[in-house]
């Protein structure tokens, strides 16, 4: 039993069944309409882009403002433009330059985006699709863990984390990741497959396949949006944590970029803010430019749902 | 529907909570067991962690270079953060029993890791590893807990008056040339008039609970004795925040304009022309300044009594070392070496603040600003009293509740009989 | 509904269709073969819940129970928690004004920000829905703001933006609405979070986005067909299709909003100020627990604000039989 034959087996097309208009003669009017709807709906977006993008743009502006223009000049333009922000950021801190830094949010970005995505589906299919005794506690379980603020777990965490002498290592960060510890990439793919028709998955059953078969061949395809939803979300978060890699790393080697971009700030000395928000923008880029790339798959590959590949 | 099936299955559950639970829970106390004597072929790593930014960071990177030239056997492994991040993870680390060697420390926070048995006593390291020469009696005392000497005092500041020369000419005001607090919220009138509405003379000095003991001790009390006790009751503590109700009414920078700076504060965004604060905090003022600014004025705080010895110093930092350390000599040496030696003084110079070791200290190339500080610790001299005793555990705390207090004051949402039952309020919770 | 005729086409060979629609005759399900494939089931379930299982005990549910415990104690982190019963519990609600300040706020941030911030995300994702010109450049663009994260940056450009004479104060100006500077104002800090958490709907917007694409097309166009104009075909095809994504967004937001922390932290620089006006609760918890060194107070605040939580969200999985359309579950 192959993939196609169950698709060929039971295909599920919703068909118009009025028959098409004769739209040869509406067609001059019906084009200007939609150029006129095109524009109208080009310019609202544009304007409200604008309006969201500002503040984006006023931070890559500040970059180039001298550190003592924060706090006096609150415009868009700066009043003396200087490059020294960007020198200062490739310097890298305390000896550990600038790349380490991306490197290290980068492994542990794509290492956190595979373990949620496998062990989130494993857990979302068993959720949405088997029925098993205990489903329904361990679901509000599940629902149960979003609810409490992070700040109450951590510190039992980190004292399990220091017996098993995994301090300043990776592994606390990572690990938990392939235990679908994230209740919101499960929940999230669960409202995903329980919108899947099971037309197909029955059809697989019929034809003797187990589980494990319809999860691999079936659902997984067909939820690959979601699952290109909750990459690109599991990559952001944790490209973005803070709290983890402040608890978990010691060696300055090891610092992600949020904690990197801490250290241009200090109270009790000096604050270099030109830093900090030069910092903060390049560190901005790189999920900026994954996001970009990744969301192509994420909306267009949703609309052959049910149709034929 | 509490069906019997569902029973089951949280108890087990709960039973494999427990299990994890057991594990989870800290068990006995690992106390070191200190080795006879320092060997200076063993090879030892230590772990040594700071606050700071990344300038700091870089000195301590030279520092620790330094000292490996004179102990090529022990390696240092330093680590770093921004102050409050650095303090949450000391308070993470101290639950899982596992605090770096040597900490550079905060006073606020020494007798709470003092008491808990964190920190390891110095005492026997003091007058040799440790060289007590170059440090002065009343410093040495400063990092002494209930008997034990837990920090080394690394650097010291004393309360000042920081003043903007250029925005005074601008004003046409003179520089404020010592009086009463009330002398002083005049001066402030003045500048504020004659600034005309680009800045305001200053702020309201009712905020800083600094400001109030410097007066309690004028008047011979403490602010908090050593058993958390104050040395005010509700009826000194509403006049005091009376005596700054002209400066939030009329002349000094409103409170909204401030936080519009945040994280800069008034004083450092030009916005202000003078700020009470400790004295080395003046390199960060000139940094946010900016270009534009190239002095400051550093003068002594108003009088509340005459010839009173009101001022103390107060260590800006101190090193201490984890009572955990498996190698206590090594920390010793290395506590030693940040605190008195040249080749540190020389690094650091006044980043850390002025160094408290006289070799340190001699060794430093004081650019003006820090000179500044120097000369200005020296006039004040005749006013400097015995230190306050460590403060009690829970001061930052209530440090940060009164500033709060004083900006809701400044506001005007808050009225100062409420604003005294808060903080009251407050001290009951913290303190009791 | 909309009561377009459609017809289900099955296509494929003769044999596999004739199996698919063939109904299942009572006689067939028989009790031992019950019993064995609800056995099969729940081994294959408990099979594919491994890895969630053992992050679920391990690094939840022990801590989270811990965390019960240290709710009845008083613990300072350094020495060892001392047992104090509903002490904690007592003072949270008859002897902390900071407290119940700090729910007011937070009610209000929740009850206002959340159906705001859906508003707004939906908006924009139909917006970007309508055509796919320029789709990449613009979803990026209404992105990136949630991509900044929990930075200093975020508060000196927040600050910078709501400042006296700056730009949302210049644009009110323009409509003679003079509200001087956001920032330091008690009155303005609320809305001012608001619609920072409105600023960073990239997540929801793309949630919705996803889901509105995943709408067959061909319903539009039955209910075009039908007479239906723009806002009866939203209501009946639009908000049915997308109500498993409503549902989802709405569930995560509201708990979201009553956990929000960074944004608060940053912007207030850790005070919750102006006056306690971004005081929200899990900050307040923080403060309390990490600064101040009261752990168990703190922790006996989470699990108020987690009882809190549950019991609305019980209250939404309740209701969701009862306006939540999934497609997959219907036969």
């Amino acid at each position: 039993m192959t993939t196609s034959s169950f698709s060929e087996a039971a295909l599920v097309q919703v068909e118009n069944q009025v028959d098409p208009d004769p739209k040869e003669t509406a067609r001059p009017r019906r084009v200007k309409r939609k150029t006129w709807q095109t524009v109208i709906w080009l310019v609202a977006l544009l304007a409200v882009t604008a309006v969201v993008l500002y503040p984006l743009l006023w931070l890559f502006l500040s970059t180039f403002k001298p550190n003592s223009e924060f706090g006096s000049n609150m415009g868009l333009l700066p009043e003396n433009f200087t490059l020294e922000n960007y020198v200062k950021v490739s310097e890298g801190i305390a000896g550990v330059p600038m790349w380490r830094f991306f490197a290290n949010s980068l492994l542990i970005a794509v290492v956190s985006v595979i373990g949620t995505v496998l062990s989130s589906a494993l857990a979302a299919y068993a959720f949405a699709r088997v029925h098993f005794k205990g489903l329904g506690v361990l679901f509000a379980a599940m629902i149960g863990t979003l609810l409490l603020p992070f700040h109450v777990l951590i510190i039992p965490q980190y004292i399990l984390f220091n017996r098993l002498e995994l301090v300043d290592t990776f592994i606390p960060l990572l690990l938990p990741k392939f235990l679908a510890t994230e209740a919101f990439f499960v929940f999230l793919l669960v409202q995903f497959i329980r919108q899947m028709p099971r037309d197909m998955d029955e059809a697989a059953r019929i034809d003797g396949a187990g589980h494990v078969r319809i999860f691999w061949s079936i659902i997984l395809p067909l939820i690959k949006p979601a699952l290109i939803t909750c990459a690109i979300f599991s990559f952001i978060w944790a490209w973005n944590d803070f709290l983890g890699p402040l608890l978990y790393l010691t060696s300055p080697e090891n610092y992600p970029l949020p904690i990197a971009l801490r250290l241009y700030n200090d109270q009790s000395s000096t604050s270099d803010f030109g830093a900090t928000v030069t910092a903060s923008f390049l560190a901005l880029l790189p999920v900026l430019l994954f996001f970009l790339v990744f969301q192509r798959f994420l909306v267009d590959g949703v609309a052959t749902q049910g149709l034929k590949g | 529907m509490f069906s019997k099936k569902r029973a089951i299955t949280v108890m087990a559950f709960t039973a494999g909570a427990a299990v994890v639970l057991a594990g989870c829970a800290s068990g006995g106390n690992d106390a070191a067991q200190p080795a006879a004597t320092f060997d200076p072929d063993e090879e030892v790593t230590l772990d040594l962690a700071f606050w700071g930014n990344d300038i700091r960071a870089d000195l301590y990177n030279q520092a620790i270079e330094a000292f490996n030239e004179e102990y090529p056997n022990i390696t240092v492994n330093s680590t770093f953060l921004a102050f409050p991040e650095f303090w949450e993870k000391r308070q993470t680390e101290a639950a899982g029993k596992n605090l770096p060697d040597v900490m550079q420390f905060d006073y606020s926070y020494l007798r709470q890791y003092s008491q808990n048995n964190l920190l390891l006593d110095l005492e026997p390291y003091l007058g040799n590893i440790i060289d007590t020469e170059p440090l002065p009696e009343n410093i040495l005392d400063i990092g002494v807990v209930d008997g034990k000497t837990t920090g080394i005092a690394t650097s010291t500041n004393a309360w000042g008056l920081f003043t903007n020369p250029k925005l005074l000419e601008t004003a046409g005001v003179e520089e404020f040339e010592g009086g009463s607090w009330e002398d002083y919220s005049e001066w402030i009138a003045e500048v504020t008039d004659g600034a005309g509405g680009a800045f305001w003379g200053g702020s309201d000095f009712s905020g800083r609970i600094q400001n109030l003991e410097l007066q309690l001790r004028a008047e011979g009390k403490d602010l908090f004795d050593e058993d958390g006790q104050p040395g005010f009751d509700e009826e000194r503590l509403a006049e005091f925040w009376e005596s700054g109700a002209d400066i939030r009414e009329n002349s000094g920078i409103p409170q909204q304009r401030v936080e519009e700076v945040v994280p800069k504060g008034a004083f450092d965004s030009a916005l202000t022309a003078s700020e009470l604060t400790w004295d080395n905090f003046g390199a960060g003022y000139l940094a946010g300044l900016g270009a534009d600014y190239t002095e400051l004025g550093l003068i002594e705080p108003p009088i509340t009594e005459e010839g009173a010895k009101d001022l103390y110093l107060k260590p800006s930092m101190l090193h201490s070392v984890s009572a955990n350390t498996e190698h206590p000599e090594a920390a010793a040496t290395l506590v030693d070496f940040l605190v008195n030696s040249p080749q540190s003084g020389e690094i650091f110079g006044t980043n850390r603040g002025l160094p408290a070791s006289e070799t340190a200290l001699a060794a430093a190339e004081l650019d003006p600003l820090s000179q500044q500080v120097k000369d200005y610790e020296a006039s004040i001299a005749d006013r400097l009293g015995d230190a306050p005793p460590v403060p009690i555990v829970g001061y930052g705390t209530l440090e940060e509740k009164f500033r709060q207090i004083g900006t809701e004051l400044n506001f005007g949402t808050m009225t100062v009989d409420e604003a005294v039952s808060e903080f009251f309020t407050e001290m009951d919770v913290v303190l009791g | 509904m909309s009561t377009t005729a459609t017809r289900v086409i099955v296509t494929g060979d003769e044999s596999s269709r004739k199996t698919l629609l063939r109904k299942r005759r009572p006689e067939e399900v028989g009790r031992p073969g019950l019993r064995r494939r609800e056995r099969r089931e729940t081994l294959t379930g408990y099979g594919f819940l491994i890895p969630w299982l053992i992050g679920f005990v391990g690094l939840t549910v022990g801590p989270m129970i811990y965390s019960l415990y240290l709710s009845f104690t008083r613990y300072d982190i350094f020495s060892d928690p001392t047992w104090i019963g509903l002490d904690n519990y007592i003072r949270l609600f008859t002897d902390d004004p900071n407290f119940i300040q700090s729910s007011q706020i937070t009610l209000i941030y929740v009850l206002v920000g959340t159906p705001i911030t859906l508003a707004a995300a939906l908006g924009v994702a139909m917006l970007l829905n309508f055509r796919d010109k320029g789709s990449g450049f613009f979803r990026s663009a209404f992105y990136a703001p949630s991509l900044i994260g929990a930075s200093v940056s975020v508060a000196i450009v927040w600050r910078a933006m709501f400042s006296n004479d700056g730009p949302v104060d210049s644009s009110l100006s323009f409509f003679g609405i003079d509200l001087g500077g956001w920032v330091g104002n008690p009155d303005l800090a609320v809305p001012m979070m608001i619609l920072l958490a409105v600023w960073m709907f990239g997540a929801t917007m793309v949630i919705f986005l996803a889901g509105l694409k995943q709408i067959p097309k061909e319903l539009y166009e039955a209910a075009e067909m039908d007479g239906a104009g723009a806002f009866h075909r939203f209501r009946a095809v639009t908000l049915p299709m997308l109500s498993p994504v409503i549902f989802f967004n709405l569930l995560l937001g509201l708990i979201g909003a009553f956990q929000v922390f960074a944004s608060a932290y940053i912007i207030s620089n850790g005070s919750g100020g102006p006056a306690g006006m971004t005081n929200y609760i899990t900050l307040y918890l923080y403060k309390r627990g990490f600064s101040d060194g009261q752990m168990g107070y703190a922790a006996a605040m989470a699990w108020v604000l987690l009882i809190v939580v549950a019991v609305i969200a019980f209250i939404l999985f309740r209701t969701q039989r009862s306006w939540v359309h999934y497609s997959g579950d219907t036969r």
